[in-house]
């Protein structure tokens, strides 16, 4: 089954549910679905700075597992972080969401 | 020698993308003026159409139709603000290279949509004379 993550909300939906249990799955491949792509809301999008160490591990993994990943971009520019992402991290709205997804679309789509 | 004031009344607006969007947002709902030009698009499937009011030959007002792409309309709203009052032949010199310049922050892969926005503002630009009347 493939799945895509959606960070909706900001209370443990990245320091704890990504970073501790996500995350560490994946590296070790034992997640259960295939995750096909992660776009993060709000101040979730900090994980995506360049330097953020849950990030940096993202990144790797992402890049490892073919894993899209994109920050909101209103969310972004909103922070100031939107050209302060790591590389080839987009950032986008849903048209630029699905437009990515359409060649790998996942079967669910979580919301955390 | 006169020192520039610094408060809020007095300030200019912020031109970062986020706070561009939001005055932009309201511009964008707005009734079209005289000077109307062709909607363009790009392959991502943003569109934009600028229209303008001109007295004399000088730029009165410039609102504009976007998708709602948040990069478009913050680059939509530099070019309105950065062009009222300014004569038309002037206006007509902006390129998106200036935009790009003029707005930090935007990231690379969005840049493109200062083309999009600079080529139908050029022409709504393109609709009027230096004269003030269509052409």
């Amino acid at each position: 089954m493939k799945v895509a993550y959606i960070f909706a909300t900001s209370r443990h939906s990245v320091s704890y549910v990504l970073a501790k249990m996500i995350l560490p799955q994946l590296e070790e491949k034992r997640h259960g679905a295939t995750v096909v792509g992660m776009f993060f809301f709000e101040d979730n999008n900090y994980v995506l700075l360049k330097d953020n160490p849950i990030g940096a591990r993202l990144h790797k993994i992402a890049k490892e597992q073919g894993i899209l990943l994109m920050g909101c971009d209103q969310c972004c520019y909103e922070r100031e972080i939107a050209d302060k992402l790591y590389d080839g991290v987009p950032i986008g709205c849903f048209p630029d969401l699905y437009k990515a997804l359409s060649g790998n679309m996942p079967d669910q789509v979580i919301t955390l | 020698m006169t020192a520039t004031c610094r408060l809020p009344c007095c300030a200019s607006p912020r031109r970062t993308v986020s706070e561009l969007l939001d005055r932009g947002l309201r511009r964008n709902r707005a009734a079209p003026l005289p000077h109307e030009g062709a909607q363009l698009g790009d392959a991502d499937g943003n569109a934009a159409r600028f229209s303008i009011d001109v007295r004399g030959a000088t730029i009165a007002d410039v609102v504009f139709r976007m998708t709602s792409c948040a990069t478009l309309v913050a680059y939509g709203e530099l070019i309105a603000e950065t062009v009222a009052g300014m004569r038309v032949e002037l206006a007509n010199g902006l390129t998106a290279r200036d935009l790009a310049d003029a707005l930090p922050g935007v990231p690379a892969l969005k840049r493109d949509r200062a083309m999009l926005a600079v080529a139908a503002f050029r022409s709504a630009l393109s609709k009027v004379s230096t004269n003030g009347k269509q052409s």
